[in-house]
């Protein structure tokens, strides 16, 4: 009798149980805290501000005029990316540009760099540099557009030039920081270990800064795509800001919209391949 | 043989209204484990700088073998409480490093670094990425990175501060057979008294307002351990224990005045 009870009770629990009776608590899943992931909102943001974009279009609360449907767009894309628009194709124009931001942005970094080094390990550098950089960092491209087209002339060094000078301040002002935010112990490590001020600086200092050039040139790359149309408003024949600005100014503006598209997921993946740059450049960064 | 001395030394950082350490003096052999006790702002850490070379004292002056420190130097290598390692770095390419910027060649480097990973039993990390690490282990791969300067005298500011009590002891053990095995001077700053007692052949206890020493004795423990007396036997001892109230007292005192 006590023995057959004994044998039941956990007979009897098991039935009561179910199937969580055979696992154990410990193996659950650990109780999601939230459901809604950051992800999720934003990809939900976008398709409502589309169906909003598609409503307004098709019920033609604006002229198309003024806001061409996303299937406007969209099929303007194709004709553009096939047949072209003032006389290149979109491949072209987007070739242009990239052109245009890299070379800018290789320029930038062989002077910036340096000057933010400079900056970073001497007080001379940081006298020298400091205010020129304060003093070029607020003036918008547009302002100096036209000095430099004086100076250079209309050729492509100009364009190239005004994007550089956009980047410039990001570069060697990221590099700044991340040089003077370089560990004191580390340096002296590297110091007592025999190390002259040379080697410091390229095998400690440098590297220690390499995150915060790479964030600088994430930035930096920003600045050059704002800065493009600016560059191509003047001589250009080709570049995604002369369609842009060709296109508004016969109100095409279906192409407008699509060259601002397409300088956007441009910049996202530029942004997308630098991240996966860092990750493989720089893998220690926020780990230590 | 060569000795570190430092002579009626005087630190005094600008800006400061009192100087971080007054005339004080303190000579390390070859075969010293000098530790430097006491409160915080006793100067312990001014004085392990002057030594290495990274703080010029305003008067007294430091040797080492009878030459003027005016820099930091390979002869004394520096071990920091936070690892200071280079995370770009792999562990044995870390321990190399001294090598690398005498332009020893890569197979002997990294055969030599491999040989001081052993010596710290991290035989077979020599891949790893610092921050895959645990923090005893990153402080190993410092004193490795330390021993591969070859240097006469180790300076170690609280080497062991930042480890879990347990890992600790370890590494207390493992500092002395380091110290037996590679013939070199050392000079450590720490805060732990049993830590002062297990390692020294020397403590110095240093008092605030400024740093100045107020007790120094010579203590046998470590040469016991390094004799093949086990640890725990030793820290069992009275007389270790003797010798334990009458540090902390010592660096109480210093506290009074």
């Amino acid at each position: 009798m006590t023995i057959s009870s004994y044998t039941e009770r956990p007979q009897r629990s098991n039935i009561d149980d179910g199937a969580d009776a055979l696992s154990v608590p410990w193996s659950r899943p650990p109780p999601r805290r939230s459901r809604v992931s950051a992800r999720m909102v934003s990809a939900i943001t976008i398709l409502v501000v589309l169906a909003a974009w598609t409503v307004s279009a098709r019920l033609q609360l604006v002229s198309p005029v003024f806001l061409p449907s996303p299937v406007a767009v969209w099929n303007k894309f194709v004709v553009v990316a096939r047949d072209g628009f003032v006389d290149a194709t979109l491949a072209q124009h987007i070739a242009a540009s990239l052109w245009r931001v890299f070379a800018a942005l290789i320029a930038a970094v062989f002077v910036g760099v340096p000057i933010g080094l400079a900056i970073g390990v001497s007080t001379i550098g940081r006298g020298i540099f400091d205010p020129l950089l304060e003093f070029l960092r607020p003036i918008p491209p547009l302002a100096y557009l036209p000095l430099i087209i004086i100076w250079f002339g209309i050729g492509e060094p100009s364009k190239i030039l005004v994007i550089a000078i956009a980047m410039l301040a990001p570069v060697a002002l990221s590099t700044a920081s991340g040089v003077r935010g370089v560990s004191k112990d580390r340096i002296n490590a590297a110091r007592s270990l025999g190390a002259t001020r040379r080697q410091v600086i390229r095998q400690v200092i440098l590297p220690s800064a390499l995150p915060s050039i790479l964030t600088g040139l994430r930035i930096a790359l920003g600045a050059g795509w704002s800065t493009l149309v600016a560059a191509e408003l003047v001589a250009a024949t080709r570049g995604l800001g002369f369609m842009i600005q060709s296109a508004a100014q016969f109100l095409v503006t279906d192409v407008a919209v699509m060259g601002i598209l397409v300088i956007a997921a441009i910049a996202f993946v530029l942004e997308f391949i630098i991240r996966r740059i860092e990750r493989v450049l720089v893998p220690w960064a926020g780990r230590e | 043989m060569t000795h570190l001395v430092l002579d009626k030394v005087s630190v005094h950082y600008d800006g400061q209204p009192a100087p971080a350490v007054e005339n004080v003096s303190i000579e390390i052999a070859k075969d010293d484990f000098v530790v430097l006790v006491g409160r915080s702002g006793c100067g312990k850490t001014s004085l392990l700088n002057v030594a290495a070379g990274l703080v010029e004292p305003v008067r007294g002056r430091a040797t080492i073998g009878g030459r003027p420190i005016t820099a930091p130097g390979s002869d004394r290598a520096v071990v920091f409480q936070n690892d200071a390692l280079f995370p770009w770095l792999t562990a044995r390419e870390n321990v190399a490093f001294a090598l690398r910027l005498r332009g020893v060649r890569a197979a002997e480097r990294a055969r030599t670094a491999d040989d001081l990973l052993a010596l710290v039993k991290l035989d077979g990390a020599g891949d790893k990425r610092i921050w895959e690490l645990s923090g005893g282990m990153r402080q190993r791969v410092g004193l490795a990175r330390a021993l591969a300067a070859e240097p006469q005298f180790l300076l170690l500011d609280e080497p062991l501060g930042a480890l879990d009590a347990l890992t600790r002891e370890r590494m207390q053990t493992m500092l002395l057979d380091l110290w037996t095995a590679s013939q070199v001077g050392v000079l450590m700053v720490t805060h732990g008294i049993d830590e002062a007692l297990v390692l020294a052949t020397r403590i110095i206890v240093l008092a605030p307002g400024p740093g100045r020493v107020v007790w120094s004795f010579e203590t046998g423990f470590s040469r016991r351990y390094a004799a093949g007396e086990a640890i725990r036997s030793i820290k069992a001892d009275p007389a270790f224990v003797a010798a334990r109230s009458e540090l902390t007292d010592a660096i109480f005192e210093g506290e009074a005045a």
